[in-house]
Order: structure tokens, then C-alpha cells, then sequence
């Protein structure tokens, strides 16, 4: 764990260098960021604002629900940049070399090197103050145990897309260029779908909006147990258990496609150097 | 005559490689179609959500409304327009695209025709003929606003062509900050456009303001033609307006930027 930690601290601190090499692609970097981040909530915010609210949700608890949105983004790029998250793009351009030359365990390499807080925090500090302002006016008390429930709820939506994107992008160990972009794909289809409240969904679109495209369990699940919206108490494991199998289900996919990887190799590039 | 039928041999082959290309090399297609068939799906059950009992809202009843985000969702390619032409500018490839016997601008416009082919027959066709299974009149509100929406269209794909090559100008012109430009561009576009949500059932009077924009002259107008819920002449005339003013501006702004363009590589 000290070395995890001290990992991150230089990784925090190539970030921070990166950020503020110069003030002016800081500004540019750092606003596009805040701005791309409320943009990408704004249609399901105006569409709240404009009928006070989306079905049985208040406006105010679909300001929570696209801030809690906001949040697991904003954790997973803190924690996963660097094309982590995306993994494909490493593992189909045959980057993945790179992470095995060095002196340290594959998953510890891929838990530190794309630590980047500072840039991310133009999605976090967005995410901190809508939650606050929404849970200040749905009175949600922040106790300690709520806030116990908070960090369980995040860290295992962003488990859960984060293995969703390493399951599909394990395809890239069998096909490098055409899964390049696979994670992105899988990663996209999270992000398209998850500011949206799905009360009300027809059974069968739900289903699949809770189990093979598990989207829901990412935002709108999560929301409703922060908000006390449950059907009964077993809802706050609903999302940890699907990370768990999720986990589960990535890891075995993720070593088969190595054992493939250590056979073959990177095929990736000609010998002169350019990606086929 | 001779070396334009050329150059139309040129681009029509472009765009055939385009098309095939998108089955033949990347199978993955078919996870993106399903992506955007499951969104249709989602939108189109929030919308029977918020407007049931309600009677039209912003002059738009909700049978206009499924039917604009089925059309929304079938044209998407079209509406606003996207080409490569930004991301050529982002992985460098555009150098290579330099080289190429064939005007640049039109290269990247006829690649974007042979995908839009290959979508329109494998996604949105199939997800029009499907509509009445999913509760949705895919039909014009009239043949008249089915004409409309054809010469709409049009000048909605000229507009969002000129916007792409905006958008990338700035791109050459902000070098260092490439990605946060086509980031912003994502966001800010499907929204201001009214390609996600209609322009009439945004609060607080924005969507009459964004009516104006040139973002809305590439997707919004022409699906309000078609669901009957704008007026032709004036719709036509803004969209052709903001063409002629947009691409006259466009062809200045990239033979200049374009000698500004550093490439460093992928």
C-alpha cells in the first residue's frame, strides 16, 4: 500500500507539472473541461428544469443523480487516465509492453499510472458542489454512515465500469486493430445512457439496462439508495454485488487474453516501425 | 468537364471505401448501432414519461415529439454532420491526406457520405421500418414537410460541413489544446443543435434564442420540418443564410490556418 501511495504522489505530481506548464493551456484545459462536464448534463438538467422534474424524480433529485454521474466520471478519470479506463487503445497499439518492462506488478501499474487528479478536478469540484446543493435541498443529512454508503456506492460504480470497459477491451488481445477502440465504445455507452432517471422503463428494457448493459446499476441505482428511494434493504448491495461478479468476470477475460498475449506478442507494428 | 467527371470518380471511390471499409475492417459497428438503439429506446420511454397527460408543450404534442427523436436518432449522422477531418487533425494523419490527388475538404466530406450510406441502410432504415412496433409514426407530417425536410437537410448538412471545417481552423489555431477544443465541440454541438432535445421544450425561452444559432441550422430545422412544427420559409431562409455567411468564412479561415498547421505526429 506505501508503495501504491507513493506511486500516486508522483503521478500527482507529473499531473500537476503537465497542468501548469503554461497558464494559458491551463485555462483552456481546465475550462473545457468544467464547461464539457456541465455540458454533458445540461440536456437531462434543462429537460428536469423544464417539467419540474422527470417522472417520479423532483428536479432537485435529478440534480443529485446527474451530480452522483458527474462524480463516478470525475472519479474514474482521476484513478484511470492515461488510457486505463480505456483499455484497448493500449492493449491494440501494443503499449501494453511498455507496463511489462517494468519493475512492478501488472495491476499495480495500471492502479498508479494514470493517477491525474488536477485534471480531473475540473470534473470533481462540479460533481462536489450540484451534490451539495441537491442534498442540501432534498435535506439529505450527511452522517457519517451516509457518507460511508456515498464512498461504497462510487467506488463500486466505478468498479463496475471499469470493468465493463477491461471485459470488452480484453477483445483487444485477439484483435488489436479492430478492438482498438472498443473501451471506448463500452466507456461511451455508460456515459450516454447513465444521466437519465429509468423509473418507469417497460420490464424488458430495464433488464437489460440492469444486467448486460448493467448502465443502470452505474447512476440511477446508486441515486435511489443515496436518496432513500429503496425497495427494501438488500438495494445497497445491488451495485456492489453486479461489481463484484463484474470484477470477476473482467479478471478471467483480462488473463485469457494475456496467456493469448504471451503467445503471440505485440503484432501491432511493422518492422520499420509504423502501426499497421 | 473531363477532370470534374475525374474528380467525381475520385471522391465516389473514397466514399465507397468509406462504406465498405466500415464492414470489412471493423466489426464493431454493430456495438455502436446497438448503443444508439438502446438510447432511441431510452428517450423514447422518458418522453412517454414526462408528457403523458400533457397536452402539446411548446406547440409540440407527444406524438411530434417521438417522432422527432426517432428522425433525430435515424439522421443522426446527418444532423449536425460530423467527418474525420478533426481527428486526422488530432492523430496527425491529415498529412497524409495532403497528399492525396484530391481537394482536402472534399476528401473528408465523401468519407463521411460512404458511412452515412452504410448507416442508413443497416441502422437507420431498419430503425424506421421498426417504428410502429415501437409506437412511433416515422412519417412526415405531410408530403409537403417531407419535401421540406429533403431540401432542409441539405442545407443542414452544408451548414454542419462549414461548422466542421470552423471547428478544426480553431483547432490549428488554439495547436496545444486540441483535444479540450473536439471535446467542447462533442458537448456543446447536440445541444445547442437540438439534436438531443427540441428546441421548443427548453426552459427559461433559450430554445428561442438558440433557434438563431447556426448550431440549429444543422440539425433542429430540418426536424422541425418534418414534424410540422415550424414554418417552412423562414426555416429554409435562416438555414440558407447561415450556409452562405458560414462557408464564406470558412474557405478564408482555412487557407489561412492551414499554412499554420504544425504536425508532430501520431
Amino acid at each position: 500500500m506505501r508503495r501504491i501511495l507513493r506511486l500516486w504522489r508522483v503521478h500527482a505530481y507529473l499531473d500537476f507539472m503537465f497542468m501548469t506548464r503554461d497558464m494559458r493551456t491551463f485555462w483552456i484545459s481546465y475550462g473545457a473541461e468544467a464547461v464539457l462536464s456541465l455540458a454533458a448534463v445540461s440536456g437531462t438538467f434543462l429537460l428536469a428544469e423544464r417539467f419540474a422534474g422527470i417522472g417520479t424524480w423532483s428536479r432537485e433529485e435529478v440534480i443529485f443523480l446527474l451530480s452522483y454521474g458527474l462524480a463516478v466520471s470525475g472519479v474514474l478519470d482521476a484513478f484511470f487516465g492515461y488510457n486505463v479506463l480505456r483499455i484497448s487503445r493500449r492493449l491494440g497499439r501494443g503499449q501494453l509492453d511498455h507496463t511489462l518492462l517494468q519493475p512492478q506488478p501488472l495491476w499495480a501499474a495500471l492502479l498508479t499510472e494514470g493517477f491525474m487528479p488536477f485534471s480531473s478536478s475540473a470534473l470533481l469540484v462540479p460533481a462536489a458542489g450540484l451534490m451539495g446543493w441537491a442534498g442540501g435541498r432534498l435535506n439529505v443529512q450527511p452522517t457519517p454512515e451516509w457518507l460511508a454508503l456515498l464512498g461504497l456506492q462510487l467506488l463500486t460504480s466505478c468498479a463496475l465500469v471499469l470493468a465493463f470497459s477491461f471485459a470488452w477491451g480484453s477483445l483487444a488481445f485477439w484483435g488489436p486493430r479492430a478492438a482498438e477502440e472498443i473501451s471506448s465504445s463500452a466507456v461511451g455507452l455508460m456515459e450516454g445512457l447513465k444521466p437519465f432517471p429509468l423509473d418507469g422503463l417497460g420490464p424488458g428494457l430495464m433488464g437489460v439496462m440492469v444486467s448486460v448493459m448493467p448502465v443502470g446499476l452505474v447512476v440511477w441505482f446508486p441515486s435511489r439508495v443515496l436518496l432513500g428511494r429503496l425497495h427494501g434493504p438488500l438495494d445497497i448491495w445491488a451495485t456492489p454485488l453486479a461489481a463484484l461478479v463484474a470484477v470477476g468476470v473482467a479478471v478471467i477475460l483480462f488473463k485469457k487474453g494475456l496467456q493469448n498475449y504471451g503467445r503471440t506478442g505485440a503484432t501491432r507494428y511493422l518492422p520499420f516501425g509504423h502501426r499497421r | 468537364m473531363f477532370y470534374r467527371r475525374m474528380d467525381l470518380h475520385k471522391l465516389y471511390k473514397t466514399a465507397l471505401l468509406a462504406a465498405t471499409g466500415q464492414a470489412s475492417d471493423n466489426w464493431l459497428f454493430l456495438l455502436n448501432y446497438s448503443l444508439r438503439l438502446l438510447r432511441v429506446l431510452v428517450l423514447l420511454a422518458l418522453w412517454r414519461i414526462i408528457l403523458a397527460g400533457r397536452g402539446p408543450v411548446g406547440g409540440m404534442s407527444l406524438d411530434q415529439v417521438l417522432t422527432y427523436t426517432l428522425v433525430a436518432a435515424a439522421f443522426a449522422d446527418q444532423l449536425p454532420p460530423r467527418t474525420a477531418l478533426q481527428e486526422a487533425l488530432w492523430d496527425g494523419s491529415i498529412a497524409n491526406r495532403f497528399l492525396r490527388p484530391v481537394n482536402l475538404l472534399a476528401q473528408f466530406a465523401a468519407e463521411s457520405v460512404g458511412l452515412w450510406a452504410f448507416n442508413f441502410c443497416f441502422f437507420s432504415l431498419p430503425l424506421l421500418a421498426g417504428a410502429y412496433w415501437l409506437g412511433v409514426n416515422p412519417w412526415p407530417a405531410s408530403p409537403a414537410a417531407g419535401l421540406a425536410f429533403l431540401f432542409s437537410l441539405t442545407l443542414s448538412i452544408g451548414v454542419g460541413l462549414a461548422l466542421e471545417v470552423w471547428f478544426a481552423a480553431l483547432m490549428i489555431r488554439m495547436d496545444g489544446a486540441l483535444h479540450s477544443v473536439l471535446k467542447l465541440r462533442e458537448a456543446m454541438v447536440p445541444l445547442l443543435s437540438g439534436a438531443f432535445l427540441p428546441l421548443a421544450l427548453m426552459p427559461w425561452g433559450l430554445g428561442e434564442i438558440f433557434t438563431w444559432l447556426p448550431f440549429a441550422a444543422a440539425a433542429s430545422a430540418p426536424l422541425r420540418l418534418y414534424t410540422g412544427s415550424g414554418e417552412v420559409g423562414p426555416l429554409l431562409l435562416l438555414q440558407a443564410v447561415w450556409c452562405l455567411l458560414l462557408w464564406g468564412v470558412a474557405r478564408l479561415l482555412w487557407s489561412r490556418e492551414r499554412e499554420n498547421l504544425v504536425i508532430h505526429g501520431g
